[in-house]
């Protein structure tokens, strides 16, 4: 570099320190805050000081059954919705993958649910999944008689989950399309052809050129989307508060009940968690 | 070749399209005519997509401040992603240019620091900041809320400008400097005005994220006239201004400049160098 002087080392410390400061303070100060509260019995009163009580936070919330329940939905969510949304994403980026007249628009259709703001598109399916006059009853119940009756989608924690799944894939779908789409178009053609000459069937081709050529991208998008949905409160909790995955547990715990100190240590519980997996799947699958 | 196993094809793939343009519309379409129902229309079963008598009223009635707060939650909404996705802009510009062009000891570090913001989700955020807020004296106020969103999108803001810097000639530049401009002038003469589509959309991704964001805006903020448009209408559901025709006018309210944003970035988010910086 020629130009490397003590002058732009400078310049390149004053032009980062805000993002520094604003992370540091923002960021990486609550994330210890965080553990910290966890250890306390946190006042109401942010003003009022705290009572350290140590790890009784996480004693009593791995002997709480509610706990588990909760990290049992959580994990049923996240993996139906990380297979949902990649599957999805994967068959609709290998069904465009052509031309035909209209493909840019349609492109572009495909992505409106993961752009429109989750408090709109949840009114939207709060409609399809009403229980009196819904489409969704009305096709799963009064034409394909998949129910003796009407279900009530939002409310029963039973069935609640159910939409809260269907929407969450529909919403984040057009992400895994999009950057798998990317993906496909990257792929030479002459392996394709060069395939077709030895004879491969479309399911050969699809076996041993595409997927190993998917590899990473669908390898990150796994990582990444189980991370987002391990941690997604808006999405679930707009759509019924009854599904009570973890983050929306911390959620009640912190802001109905008040229970600071728990709900920090459910979250530092859920972190750990999540960077457990993090390590493994980055070892062990992705093999970095 | 156009046998008959092409035709079959084709049929193949216009259906399989058509299911999938279904799935991802209908709850656009719900919205839409629902809309435009009158009351007596929206309980009908089996459900009409097209209303019979088509009215404007729901649409009168989200934007008459004397019946609904529609146009209040706009405005703080507006206010809050456009001060929260500028002052964005301009800390993230000058990062990711530090971390584009200029070397120093511990760049790297700040780097990957910055990349293991991606690890913490809102919701293990929320407790710890909304005690922190408290104490600095922010409870209810918008500020508390720009400079969360701020904080949020910096890494994707700096990593989606900092792809696009680095492809920036550097000759540009050294010719530039060889001239007699500062560094800073090389910022603001050259750098900016050849990234403008890169900054554009670095904007109007941190607006959008602001716009939709519900945690921290229901727990930060507590009075009616500051509340943002996904806390505002979210309460509403739950009030006498529950009526579905209302609703769902205000959530096409809610959702047509953000897609209308998205539209005129599209091109340059679906390139999928940007998209692969998202963060949720």
């Amino acid at each position: 570099m020629k130009f490397k002087t003590d002058r732009d080392a400078k310049l390149g410390y004053w032009l980062i320190l805000p993002t520094v400061v604003a992370i540091s303070t923002l960021i990486f100060y609550p994330v210890f805050y965080n553990l910290w509260l966890s250890m306390q019995e946190v006042n109401m009163n942010p003003i009022q000081p705290n009572t350290f009580v140590g790890l009784a936070h996480f004693i009593d919330i791995l002997t709480d059954l509610d706990f588990w329940i909760s990290f049992r939905t959580s994990l049923i969510f996240t993996i139906t919705t990380v297979i949902g949304t990649t599957v999805l994403g994967l068959a609709v980026a290998l069904l465009l993958n052509r031309d035909f007249p209209g493909r840019s628009v349609i492109r572009g259709v495909i992505l409106l649910p993961y752009v429109t703001p989750v408090i709109s598109a949840v009114f939207g399916w709060k409609y399809l999944f009403n229980p009196v006059f819904g489409q969704a009853n009305y096709f799963l119940v009064d034409i394909l008689h998949l129910f003796p009756q009407h279900i009530n989608w939002i409310e029963s924690p039973a069935f609640a989950i159910y939409a809260v799944i269907i929407f969450n894939i529909w919403r984040n779908f057009p992400f895994a399309f999009l950057m798998i789409l990317a993906e496909l178009q990257s792929i030479s053609a002459s392996l394709y052809e060069a395939a077709e000459v030895d004879g491969a069937s479309a399911w050969q081709k699809f076996k041993h050129i595409t997927l190993p050529e998917l590899k990473f991208v669908l390898g990150a998008l796994v990582i990444l989307r189980t991370i987002w949905n391990f941690y997604k409160f808006s999405e679930v909790y707009l759509l019924s508060a009854s599904v009570n995955v973890l983050p929306v547990y911390i959620y009640e715990k912190a802001f109905a009940s008040y229970d600071f100190g728990q709900a920090a240590a459910i979250s530092a519980i859920l972190f750990i968690f999540v960077l457990g997996f993090i390590m493994f799947y980055v070892k062990k699958v992705l093999e970095w | 070749m156009v046998g008959k196993n092409t035709i079959l094809k084709n049929i193949i793939f216009v259906v399989l399209l058509i299911i999938l343009l279904t799935f991802v519309l209908l709850p656009f379409v719900t919205m839409l005519s629902s809309s435009f129902k009158p009351d007596n229309e929206q309980n009908t079963f089996p459900p009409q997509i097209m209303p019979e008598n088509p009215t404007m009223e729901h649409y009168k009635g989200v934007l008459n401040p004397d019946i609904f707060p529609f146009l209040i939650y706009f405005k703080n909404s507006l206010l809050v992603a456009f001060l929260s996705a500028g002052i964005g802009i301009v800390i993230s510009i000058f990062g990711s240019y530090s971390f584009a062009r200029l070397e120093y000891t511990g760049r790297a570090a700040i780097q990957r620091g910055v990349l293991l913001v991606y690890m913490f989700g809102g919701v293990l955020l929320v407790i710890p900041l909304f005690q922190l807020i408290t104490k600095l004296g922010l409870f209810d106020t918008r500020t508390s809320l720009i400079v969360t969103y701020v904080v949020q999108t910096l890494p994707v803001s700096l990593y989606m400008l900092g792809n696009y810097f680095r492809t920036v000639p550097e000759s540009i530049e050294e010719a530039a400097i060889i001239d007699g401009c500062s560094r800073l002038e090389v910022i603001y003469r050259i750098v900016i005005p050849l990234s403008a589509p890169a900054i554009v959309s670095v904007f109007i991704y941190a607006f959008m994220i602001a716009w939709n964001e519900y945690l921290f805006a229901s727990v930060f903020i507590n009075s009616s006239q500051l509340r943002t448009l996904p806390l505002g209408l979210n309460q509403l559901f739950y009030t006498q201004h529950y009526v579905w025709g209302r609703m769902m006018a205000a959530s096409i309210l809610t959702a047509i400049p953000v897609i209308i944003l998205f539209l005129s970035i599209e091109r340059f988010i679906t390139g999928g160098l940007t998209f692969g910086g998202v963060k949720e």
